[in-house]
Order: structure tokens, then C-alpha cells, then sequence
């Protein structure tokens, strides 16, 4: 039976857009899948102060730095975080430092926090932030920054900020900054 | 004939799937909310019974607080008995307290249920479509707006520095709201917190 070519041309657009589109329940599953195999899961998180952030993302790098802000009560955070361990699987060893700062009340330092990063198996330095007054702090990264979770930001090795998402990141952007940096 | 409609369909799919993709990045353009000084256009938005309200209509003849909330974000909902107690400690004088609701991910029905279930008791809106959001630029549930009885806007931010009520440090919402009640310029119009991002139509 021969299938007319109209019909060929929009069942390929539509599963062209169906895979193109970033967050597909379908590609997650298979990365975190994938993900699922990799060994060694730190469970340490390190507290981190003010003085110990602007350390973190003013001093001079030699590479390219993301910085993640999360919680483990937020949902999109939780929801955006194996695409994020894939992104550092996938340019860990092209030179990129990935952390990532937990917002969660210290008290669950030992336990909520490590808890997610190992059923994640996030590979990536974990810090929770450990201030009495997170402005300074909010400020510190980003004064057009409100404190809304999550929030994503790639340093290049000048220390300069050229990608930055508040709210669920697009991964296909992130993906695409990280690519021009590491290439450059 | 057969050519072109390949490329027509060709052309249609390239800027669809531009679309998506640009669409989905949208979460990094909240609007920049107005200066501290700035007056507040009227606007009107329905409450979770559906009744329609303006800012003028529910205002207090002291000033209005209005902070975006959440029902499933555990920020907002560590503030819900500290927001109804600005309420009822304002009411009196002259300061009414309103709430806003802007996640599209949350339904008129949940938050009107969830306003039952934790006892809050002041008046929530549905901005449904972001627009008092994007007006405000808010970006983060909780988050407060302090208006004076001008519309002016007064304070905006956080509540106070702390989720966990034992660590509050600076009160920054109430500290306005007593200086313009006293007469007195806001010492500190401006405060961040961390919360969840509002989820935008």
C-alpha cells in the first residue's frame, strides 16, 4: 500500500517536534536511567556562609562554573535535577565545575538534603547555604535576583555571569551556553 | 505542487519547533518590579468565590498589603499563620492585608480550600493570567507589597528573614507598616528572602 507522501512529511513533524522538545517525560526516563549507573554518590554537604559563596563565585577560574540553588521542598528543583546531573556527567570532563547550594534548613544537613543528592546520584561539590539573613546572599549572586527557586547560573572562566534562570531551567539552553563555553 | 507543500509544512515545523523551544525558556523573564515610590495602577481580579474586587474597593484607608501566596509551596505555607496575624493585627488600624494567588498550576477550588484548611481569613484574589504579577513583577511566593493609602509603593519583599519563626531577626513587613504608621519613612523599603518561583501562566 503506498502511504502518500503528505501524510509521511506530518507524522515525521510531529514526531520531530515530540523529540525536539526539551523535558519530554520520555527522555527523562531514559536519562535518568542512564544516570542511574554511575558510581560514586557523595553524601557530604558542606555548609557554606556569605563569605564562603562570594569565595565560591568570585574567585578566579580556570573553568567554566555552574552554580545550582535548590531545595529539597521545591518541585521544580526536584523535577530539574536529573537533567542537572546529566549536564555534569556529560561536561564534567570537558572542564566545566558544577556545585550546587542546597536552601534547606541546616537541621537537615545529615539527612533530607544527602538523602536526595544520593537517590539522584549527584556526583556534583554540595553545599547548603548556613545564613541567618539570606539577602546578602541573594544579592552576592545576583542583585536582579528575588530568591525565587530554582536558580541557575554559568560563570565563564572570567567569573562573569552569561546564563542565568530563575524558575525550572531550560536544559536545552543551559546545555547550549555550556557548549559555547567549553568549545571557546 | 507536491514540492511546495513540503516546504510549506518544512517552514510551518521549523518555526513551531523555534516556538517551543524559545516558549520554554520563559522562566528567566519575570518583569522588573516598579521602584520603591511608584504608584500602583488600579487593578481588578476575582476572588476565590469568583467575586470581583478592585484595589480601590478592598484597600485600607491606612495603606494595603498585598502578598502573592501558594498553596502547595512550603515557604508560603510556613507564613500562613504569621499572614493571618498581620491581618487581624492590622485590621484596626486601618491596613487591610490581601492575598494573591498567581500560580497557574494551582485552581481557584484548591486555593479557595486551602484558605479554609489553614484558617486564613483575609481576602485571596486569583490572578489567573499573571497579570497583577507581571504588573508587580513578583517572582516568589511569599512576597509583599506595602502600598499607602496613595497606592504608593512603600516596601516590597519579604515578610521577614526567617521561614522557622525561632530565627526571625528583622521583621522587615511589619517595621514598614509601623513607620508609615507612625509618619516615618521606611528605613528599609527593599528585602530579599528566598521562596518558590511563581508559576506563570
Amino acid at each position: 500500500m503506498r502511504i502518500p507522501r503528505l501524510t509521511l512529511v506530518v507524522a515525521f513533524t510531529v514526531l520531530f517536534i515530540y523529540l525536539t522538545v526539551p523535558g519530554q517525560d520520555t527522555v527523562r526516563t531514559v536519562r535518568r536511567a542512564k544516570s542511574a549507573t554511575e558510581p560514586a554518590v557523595p553524601t557530604n554537604v558542606e555548609p557554606i556562609n556569605l563569605s564562603g559563596l562570594k569565595d565560591l563565585i568570585s574567585k578566579p577560574k580556570d573553568k567554566p562554573l555552574l552554580v545550582n540553588f535548590w531545595a529539597t521542598y521545591c518541585d521544580p528543583c526536584r523535577d530539574e535535577f536529573p537533567d542537572l546531573v546529566k549536564v555534569d556527567s556529560d561536561f564534567r570532563p570537558k572542564s566545566l565545575d558544577f556545585v550546587t547550594v542546597s536552601l534547606d534548613d541546616v537541621g537537615d544537613i545529615k539527612t533530607k538534603v544527602p538523602q536526595f543528592l544520593a537517590q539522584m546520584k549527584a556526583t556534583m561539590p554540595a553545599y547548603l547555604l548556613d545564613v541567618s539573613d539570606p539577602e546578602p546572599a541573594i544579592n552576592a549572586v545576583d542583585p536582579k535576583w528575588q530568591g525565587d527557586l530554582p536558580a541557575t547560573f554559568l560563570y565563564n572562566a572570567k567569573g562573569e555571569v552569561v546564563f542565568r534562570a530563575f524558575g525550572r531551567v531550560n536544559t536545552a539552553a543551559l546545555r547550549e551556553a555550556i557548549e559555547h563555553l567549553v568549545k571557546n | 505542487m507536491k514540492k511546495r507543500t513540503v516546504s510549506i509544512v518544512l517552514a510551518a515545523l521549523f518555526v513551531i519547533t523555534a516556538a517551543v523551544i524559545a516558549g520554554s525558556g520563559r522562566t528567566s523573564e519575570v518583569p522588573t518590579p516598579p521602584a520603591i515610590g511608584a504608584t500602583i495602577d488600579e487593578f481588578s481580579l476575582p476572588d476565590v468565590n469568583g467575586q470581583e474586587h478592585t484595589l480601590k474597593s478592598l484597600k485600607g484607608k491606612n495603606g494595603t498589603v498585598l502578598i502573592f501566596i501558594a498553596v502547595q509551596c512550603p515557604v508560603s505555607n510556613a507564613y500562613n499563620d504569621r499572614m493571618e496575624k498581620l491581618a487581624q493585627d492590622y485590621k484596626d488600624k486601618g491596613i487591610a492585608v490581601i492575598g494573591i494567588n498567581a500560580n497557574s498550576t494551582e485552581d481557584v477550588a484548591t486555593v479557595k480550600a486551602h484558605a479554609a484548611e489553614k484558617h486564613l481569613t483575609f481576602t485571596i484574589l486569583k490572578d489567573a493570567g499573571n497579570k497583577v504579577a507581571d504588573k508587580l513583577g513578583a517572582a516568589r511566593t511569599p512576597e509583599a507589597y506595602f502600598l499607602d493609602a496613595n497606592n504608593k509603593l512603600l516596601y516590597h519583599g519579604r515578610i521577614d528573614n526567617s521561614q522557622n519563626q525561632d530565627a526571625i531577626e528583622s521583621n522587615d513587613l511589619r517595621q514598614a507598616l509601623d513607620s508609615a504608621l507612625a509618619g516615618k519613612p521606611v528605613e528599609k523599603p527593599e528585602a530579599k528572602a528566598f521562596g518558590c518561583s511563581i508559576k506563570r501562566a
